[in-house]
């Protein structure tokens, strides 16, 4: 029913909306120049918010955990574009701290981004054009991860895992590119009552429970909801992706119709 | 006539572009490409004489019209498009080929007409909006065209396609080649004549539809058209950066 790449989850230049998370080769090292750094400005809101209810319902894929809670009186700043957001924190047994960061201000390399995507097995594209489409680009969220060795304050380690981007008129449409998570990284953060054999499964490749594959799609939903959460809030009513079929399921969990009404995507095909 | 017309194509061939010998050519039009040629209210009065809606799942009256957009989003959304064309005609031609007759051929200007016409613009004041569209692009990858449109009265004579075509000659010349359309079921011929098809990735297609199964007073939702979209609860971050007023439905 898929088709089998040997667990790449891409075919030819595919890269609209999937999820990401093809074979791992390990860390790539941090370069120490980018060719572009992409910066917006705005203001950055640090918040500290526990997301791990957000990260175990794509455990136990439920589909509509409708958590309600009462509206503050809190009148939000002129733009909240820029927010960055601790999700997770944990103390390693050597004492190292790594935090999860979310943030949607587009700090990013296109150098980073290419290493991301090398990562889960797409296909290279011009850096110069990945810098041209970060910077144009509405949103950009981001996952960070962030080592801190015990005792050495200043040397944080900060590791791009996920990014998403959506692209806009600002009023009404929205089309969501690009969601990818570092499938490497999800191993740390699993419930260590795992035997060996579910450690090394298989990595995302269907509908069937996956336990590698259910921690990247925590915190690629928590990606794709905020990118959803900042869009609606800006009344921008029209959010669209293309998705491979893979990860179907993954953004129907999310709130996603396939087809709505009949409505499709089409692609320019020239004919010379 | 016959043989006026066949000059007429070779001299211009953009007006029989089409193959067909029954379909039935265009006025003398100007297309624009960029949004400073673009009134936000003739934008509306256009979209609206078409019936067309920037929301994709619009609220319709009873007998089946579409709200008018808002044109103050109307002017964000041109300010954001990468692309716009716009195109315009003279409104004496809008009423002769929009009148519904069937021998408009023999009843237009004869070639030499034609060509003054076509050396003397038409000035602002005399040209109508008739036709329209507009992409969204990230500058790098990939764009996705969104809202061409062309008053009924001059449908069905290729003006659409010529949009279409300079929306992706506009593209191309920058290097974006992933060109996307949303299509509902009655666009699909159209955009296939353009020269769209299918997603040869076999993508599906998805839009954000989620809305909350009964209307609760504290579950956040915004309007979308006639949908009223859930805003995906982000447990303490929402009630720290959610406006007190994005509770209240508002249209647009």
């Amino acid at each position: 029913m898929h088709d089998d790449d040997g667990g790449d989850a891409c075919s030819a230049d595919s890269h609209r909306g999937m999820l990401g998370a093809g074979a791992s080769s390990g860390r790539s090292p941090s370069l120490p120049y980018a060719v572009e750094h992409t910066k917006r400005s705005g203001k950055v809101l640090p918040l500290r918010a526990s997301f791990w209810d957000s990260i175990k319902s794509g455990f136990l894929n439920n589909n509509t955990t409708q958590v309600v809670e009462p509206a503050s009186n809190f009148i939000e700043e002129e733009d909240t574009l820029a927010q960055e957001i601790i999700l997770l924190e944990s103390t390693q047994s050597d004492g190292t701290l790594e935090q999860i960061m979310f943030s949607s201000a587009g700090d990013v390399d296109a150098y980073d981004v290419q290493a991301l995507c090398d990562k889960v097995g797409w296909p290279r594209r011009p850096l110069t054009k990945i810098a041209a489409s970060l910077k144009n680009s509405y949103l950009v969220a981001t996952l960070h991860s962030i080592c801190r060795a015990p005792g050495l304050e200043e040397n944080d380690e900060k590791k791009l895992i996920g990014m998403a981007r959506a692209t806009s008129d600002h009023a009404f449409n929205a089309t969501i590119w690009d969601v990818l998570v570092d499938p490497s990284y999800q191993a740390r953060f699993i419930c260590l009552n795992l035997s060996d054999e579910e450690l090394v499964s298989p990595l995302l490749t269907g509908p069937g429970y996956d336990f590698l594959g259910d921690m990247g799609r925590g915190l690629g939903k928590a990606l794709v909801e905020q990118l959803i959460r900042t869009l609606l809030q800006r009344d921008i009513g029209n959010i669209t992706l293309f998705a491979d079929n893979k990860v179907v399921d993954f953004y129907k969990n999310l709130g996603f119709e396939a087809d709505p009404e009949g409505i499709k995507g089409m692609f320019w095909y020239p004919r010379y | 006539m016959a043989v006026a017309c066949a000059a007429i194509s070779a001299s211009y061939p953009s007006l029989h572009f089409s193959p067909n010998p029954s379909r039935r050519p265009p006025p003398p039009i100007s297309i624009f490409a960029g949004s400073s040629y673009v009134d936000p209210l003739q934008l509306r009065a256009l979209l609206g004489a078409a019936n067309h809606s920037c929301h994709r799942f619009p609220a319709l009256s009873p007998d089946g019209r579409a709200p008018l957009a808002d044109p103050d989003k109307l002017r964000v959304a041109l300010a954001h498009s990468s692309v716009v064309v716009s195109v315009f005609c003279r409104f004496k031609f809008v009423a002769e080929y929009g009148s519904g007759a069937r021998w408009d051929v023999v009843s237009s200007p004869s070639p030499l007409d034609m060509l003054l016409q076509r050396a003397v613009p038409a000035s602002a004041q005399d040209r109508q909006l008739v036709g329209f569209g507009r992409a969204v692009s990230d500058g790098g990858l990939a764009a996705s065209i969104h809202d061409v449109v062309v008053i009924p009265s001059l449908q069905r004579r290729g003006i659409g396609r010529k949009i279409v075509a300079q929306i992706t000659r506009i593209l191309t010349s920058r290097g974006i080649y992933d060109i996307s359309a949303l299509c509902s079921e009655n666009e699909r011929l159209f955009f296939e004549a353009c020269g769209f098809g299918e997603d040869r990735l076999g993508s599906t297609t998805m839009m954000y539809t989620r809305t909350p199964p009964d209307y609760k007073s504290n579950q956040v939702v915004r309007v979308a058209g006639r949908l009223q979209l859930l805003v995906p609860p982000g447990r303490e971050l929402s009630s720290a950066i959610l406006n007190s007023q994005s509770e209240t439905i508002r249209e647009e």
